[in-house]
């Protein structure tokens, strides 16, 4: 039972780093830039759910919210740090986001309290037994839903529409794609849209299966969300979601088994390490 | 239909090309000769708008283009075969077409698609298959058939023999033959001058960025060429 309790434990975690990831890779893939101010958003993601599901009572209108305006925060943020810094060396737009994420943190805590905000009445709290001896609440099934129709409906329209299609050409070539016709601009905001809404789904999620939101909730994501592109391979969208997964079940087992050795950071890391040292492109980047 | 006077262009602070100036009627062909490093790519990525000029005019069709974008470019009419083909190697040739009609309407994809096809069969065979796997001959087909879908008037060809075999470069000058039939304006780069010379009706020889002669192919300096 033990077993089943961890593969589950893992798959959820899994699919918030998913979330997280996503945007990520996407950012990587199209402006070949580290988007540590990413997480960032996420943080943004939990507050804006706390915030009007404390208000509302409605935690849908919450995650509707909070994914709206983080997507547009996500595509501003493209628009005033990375636009202007594209013609110079990716270390500077790197140092920039640092910089946006450490000043961010801040002024959460100025605007929100260094103390964190909570939900008044938490929802989907109910628990469901899906076999004798695990049971789990709505929250956590939520998550893993929401995650894998978040995900699932970004593939098909990667595959299914022009406009997917495009996006996928557009990270390999922009040039090219330009002069097929396709405005890269829009692709970027695009990308930048959904990835930063992913983002403040996973920090809405995080934030109700935590009963707590706050300022520095998105310093373990930033580094995190770095060690799971990186594993996936940069800039493959497949790569990072199975490299979230992967590091979602590792860290949960790991903390069980090996976890008086190492705690969860650093059995994440080691792994990091152990795959690069076989395979340094990453698990499903292209040799 | 293509007017370019005085055009001045390069990368950063260095000038490549010099106060070039020809005109291209519907349906001509100009073949840009001259030897490495003399700015042939630069002029052509002049025209697709990848390099902004630094003076001078290129107007298509009476529509200024200098400070259009290049999927502007494309929407009136601009198809770029660059060098190297750069097809889109994790997509399938479906999809590399699908890219290609971007900027028409979605409407006219399929019709479009068909026309490819008929000008290259070979690729209907392949449509499912990734880019990537293709033969270099295959993707140099699939980088015309990917321009060709956003219905041209004018092509940038750069480099169209690189790399193929033979057999496959008499192919795709006979496509390209068909694609001059219907009206479409050809500039033309090829490492092999002497076939490009041959195919289209004018020459435009570069030497270290300057127009150096300009005029009917027949009555191209052929020494001048290296």
């Amino acid at each position: 039972m033990l077993f089943f309790d961890l593969c589950i434990q893992g798959v959820i975690q899994g699919a918030i780093y998913a979330l997280i990831a996503l945007g990520l890779t996407l950012v990587y893939g199209l402006l070949r830039i580290l988007h540590v101010a990413h997480a960032a958003l996420f943080t943004l993601g939990g507050y804006i759910g706390v915030i009007v599901t404390n208000g509302s009572g409605s935690f849908l209108l919450a995650l509707l919210t909070s994914m709206l305006i983080v997507g547009v925060v996500g595509m501003s943020s493209y628009t005033i740090i990375y636009k202007p810094l594209l013609n110079r060396t990716p270390l500077i737009a790197l140092i920039a986001s640092i910089g946006i994420f450490i000043a961010s943190e801040e002024l959460f805590r100025i605007f929100f309290g260094a103390y964190g905000l909570s939900y008044t009445n938490p929802p989907l709290q109910g628990q469901i037994e899906i076999l004798s001896g695990v049971s789990l609440s709505h929250a956590r099934i939520l998550v893993v839903v929401l995650a894998i129709g978040l995900l699932s409906g970004v593939g098909w329209l990667a595959i299914n529409t022009r406009v997917g299609i495009a996006a996928r050409a557009t990270v390999i070539d922009p040039e090219m794609a330009a002069s097929s016709g396709i405005n890269v601009e829009m692709i970027r905001f695009g990308s930048f849209f959904i990835g930063s809404a992913f983002a403040g789904a996973a920090g809405v999620m995080v934030s109700l299966l935590n009963n707590l939101v706050e300022p520095t909730m998105g310093a373990v994501p930033s580094y995190k969300a770095l060690a799971i592109i990186v594993l996936g391979g940069l800039g493959s969208v497949r790569g990072a979601l199975v490299a979230s997964l992967a590091l979602g079940i590792i860290e949960s087992f790991g903390t069980i088994y090996v976890g008086h050795l190492l705690d969860r950071d650093s059995i994440a890391f080691a792994f990091l390490i152990m795959v690069l040292m076989v395979r340094p492109q990453g698990l499903l980047a292209r040799g | 239909m293509l007017q370019i006077k005085g055009l001045c262009c390069g990368y950063g602070d260095m000038t490549v090309i010099r106060d070039i100036n020809f005109e291209l009627q519907e349906g001509g062909t100009l073949a840009l000769v001259g030897s490495n490093g003399a700015g042939k790519t630069t002029l052509l990525m002049s025209v697709a708008g990848h390099i902004i000029p630094k003076s001078g005019q290129v107007r298509l069709n009476g529509v200024d283009l200098v400070n259009k974008e290049p999927e502007t470019r494309c929407g009136l009419g601009v198809g770029l075969v660059p060098e190297g083909r750069r097809i889109f190697p994790d997509l399938s040739v479906f999809e590399n077409l699908v890219v290609g009609g971007y900027s028409r309407p979605s409407n006219n994809q399929s019709e479009s698609m068909a026309r490819v096809f008929e000008v290259f069969p070979r690729l209907f065979d392949r449509k499912n298959q990734l880019a990537g796997s293709l033969s270099g001959g295959e993707q140099q087909m699939l980088a015309f058939g990917r321009a060709m879908m956003s219905k041209p008037n004018l092509l940038l060809v750069d480099e169209l023999s690189l790399g193929l075999m033979p057999s496959v470069v008499d192919e795709c000058y006979n496509a390209l033959g068909k694609l001059v039939k219907k009206g479409i304006a050809v500039i033309l780069v090829d490492q092999n001058s002497d076939a490009a010379i041959d195919f289209c009706s004018s020459t435009l020889i570069l030497e270290t960025g300057n127009q150096f002669w300009h005029g009917k192919s027949s009555a191209a300096p052929k020494l001048a060429i290296c």
